[in-house]
């Protein structure tokens, strides 16, 4: 399966004005461990800088990091814009969605509305976020860590 | 061409120029009168001056951060604090469009939380809402308020906060550059900061102390305690130049407590040497910036701790967190919470006999270890302060763990030691003497000796989230996580 060993290339960022970047910085460094490619575009991304690097790297993700609580104003119409942009990746969120003390579950639903594949808190480990990619970009584990998830 | 700006203050036609210019960037900019505003500001009453407040009290003032955008809630939410939380001083926090330079997007917020009475902005627009908004903000609470925001170019927002009545305004070219933008040069930070800090001392020259107060806790993620305090005085000299009287040196907890009162010792100690004479120079400690437990009960105790730890160290101020900080901006309950929790230890602790071991060493480290960078820094610009901070960034011989901005080159790498010290664990090109790299790097393998692994990123990373997952030290978990 020569699919499996090619390098999948992710493009990551924090969207808006924010300016969180400890996050992505570990999410980096544990998707590059995990054989990802990653397109590291650091904070205060614009939408259109997310789509114009999906269609440069030709990538098969998009993950948007937000922890400052503008996610809803600064992912209006995103999903439009990288389709228009031809953009065909999958589409994650992750970090403090909402300004204040919110109720996940209703936060989920709204960016799964706003055209997201998937909403994570800010909670998430690194390795779920992995998990989750490999299943939607049908990665199969590599052999060491295959053993760990049987078990 | 690299920027010849130099650390000069600014003459006063250049000052009126440039308050001309930046008045045109929104629509609530023509309400700045410098000679009204002057007037406004005398009339107030003597409760609500902050620089004298904070200066002439004899144990450390509580202050919270709090900002949501429409102007009556922000009165209600400052009043809720002031009765329920007790808090000495009152913030304004600005929300992250309007310290984007994004009025615009700021003014969509605002007119939707209008809308639905939602709270769609992470703090208080201070521009849409004008010199007006803001003097009804003045009017409406009695204590002193400090505008609290993260934006590399706060000309705007300055002269509309002064003109609106406040006397406290907190950042400053680096500490509000490095951590909190991509976009802004550090030469074109500083040129702005200087009219800030310019305009600050207009007001000064006339009776009204602005108080200033440079960002301590810069990333806020395990900054080693030598690098903020080099950046402190370094702003605090800056802000000094332009006629700044009042300056108030900030450090971020890091939880361990020598270290972290041996960091405000060093703090106010250097910034009297460093800073002159005629500055009054007192200091903030802001309770843990990093990841939060996301149990209420154990960020308690995240709180808790800062309150020993300011008990010890008695800074002038203590910047509080909530038990909701995990999940962004608190309910003003928990934030009111959070201000007693820290009161209550530190009233219990301040009048105790608190005697520790090994917080003069540190302390003498710490000095050592920031007079190293101070020294580079006056080296790389011949004396001059603004000149030698460029080159050195640019050099790298200054830099900042986790830097979103391109101004530093982010190849600082932090670790706890194995006493759950920060330490330097990936030097990249920062001036330092030799003999201090060695006792950091004995200190680092003796926690890697201890875990049976070896000092890598991934230490970094389980450092970051140790708070948040209970402990201080990202020890490896149980099984083989070498």
């Amino acid at each position: 399966m020569v699919l499996d060993t090619m390098s999948r290339t992710v493009v990551l960022g924090v969207i808006g004005s924010d300016a969180h970047v400890v996050g992505i910085t570990i999410l980096e460094q544990a998707l590059s461990a995990a054989g990802f490619t990653v397109v590291n575009l650091g904070v205060q991304t614009s939408q259109a800088e997310f789509a114009e690097a999906a269609v440069a790297h030709d990538a098969e993700a998009v993950l948007v990091s937000s922890l400052y609580g503008h996610a809803e104003q600064d992912c209006q119409g995103f999903h439009r814009v990288l389709e228009d942009a031809g953009v065909d990746a999958v589409t994650y969120i992750g970090g403090n969605l909402a300004v204040g003390q919110d109720d996940f579950e209703h936060t989920r639903r709204q960016f799964r509305e706003l055209g997201f594949d998937r909403v994570f808190d800010s909670e998430t480990d690194p390795e779920e976020a992995i998990a989750a990619l490999r299943e939607d970009l049908r990665i199969s584990p590599p052999e060491s860590e295959r053993a760990t998830i049987s078990s | 061409m690299p920027s010849m700006i130099r650390d000069e203050r600014i003459p006063s036609d250049e000052l009126r120029r440039i308050d001309d210019e930046i008045r045109s960037n929104w629509s609530t900019g023509v309400d700045v009168d410098f000679e009204d505003a002057v007037a406004y500001h005398e009339s107030l009453p003597t409760h609500k001056r902050f620089a004298d407040v904070l200066e002439s009290a004899d144990k450390p003032l509580l202050q919270p951060r709090a900002g949501v955008p429409r102007l009556d809630d922000q009165v209600e939410l400052l009043e809720y604090l002031h009765r329920e939380g007790q808090a000495d001083l009152l913030p304004t926090t600005i929300d992250s469009y309007t310290r984007d330079n994004e009025y615009e997007k700021a003014q969509q917020g605002l007119e939707k939380a209008r809308e639905t009475g939602d709270d769609t902005l992470n703090g208080f627009p201070a521009v849409n809402h004008g010199v007006d908004g803001c003097r009804e903000l003045i009017e409406s609470i009695d204590a002193p308020i400090e505008v609290r925001h993260g934006t590399p170019d706060a000309r705007l927002l300055a002269a509309i906060t002064f003109a609106g009545g406040f006397q406290s305004f907190e950042g400053g070219p680096i500490s509000y550059n490095i951590p909190y933008t991509k976009r802004h040069g550090l030469a074109e930070t500083i040129e702005k900061w200087q009219f800030v800090d310019r305009l600050a001392g207009a007001y000064t020259e006339r009776g009204v102390r602005i108080n200033r107060e440079p960002f301590g806790p810069l990333t806020g993620t395990l900054v080693p305690p030598s690098i903020a305090i080099a950046i402190m005085l370094v702003e605090g000299k800056l802000a000094a130049t332009q006629g700044v009287r009042s300056i108030t040196l900030g450090y971020g907890q890091v939880g361990n407590v020598v270290q972290d009162v041996a960091a405000l010792n060093a703090l106010q100690k250097l910034g009297d040497e460093y800073l002159p004479d005629e500055v009054v120079v007192t200091t903030v400690f802001h309770e843990w910036m990093g990841g939060f437990p996301p149990d209420e009960a154990r960020a308690n105790g995240v709180i808790g701790l800062g309150g020993m730890t300011a008990a010890i160290a008695r800074p002038d101020k203590v910047i509080t967190k909530s038990p909701q900080e995990f999940q962004g901006v608190p309910t003003k309950e928990a934030n009111a919470a959070g201000l007693r929790t820290t009161r209550q230890v530190i009233d219990m602790a301040i009048e105790q006999e608190i005697d520790i071991d090994g917080i003069t060493e540190e302390q003498d480290l710490i000095e050592r270890e920031t007079r190293c960078l101070m020294d580079t820094i006056f080296e790389h610009g011949d004396g001059d302060v603004v000149q030698g901070t460029l080159k050195a960034f640019d050099s790298g011989a200054l830099d900042v763990p986790f830097a979103p901005s391109d101004s530093a080159k982010g190849a600082v790498l932090p670790a706890r030691d194995d006493d759950g010290r920060v330490r330097i664990f990936e030097w990249g090109d920062l001036a330092m003497d030799d003999d201090i790299k060695e006792i950091h790097k004995a200190r680092l393998s003796r926690r890697a000796d201890t875990e049976g692994r070896d000092q890598s990123f991934r230490m970094v990373a389980d450092d970051v989230d140790a708070i948040s997952d209970g402990k201080l030290i990202g020890r490896p978990r149980t099984q083989g996580d070498v």
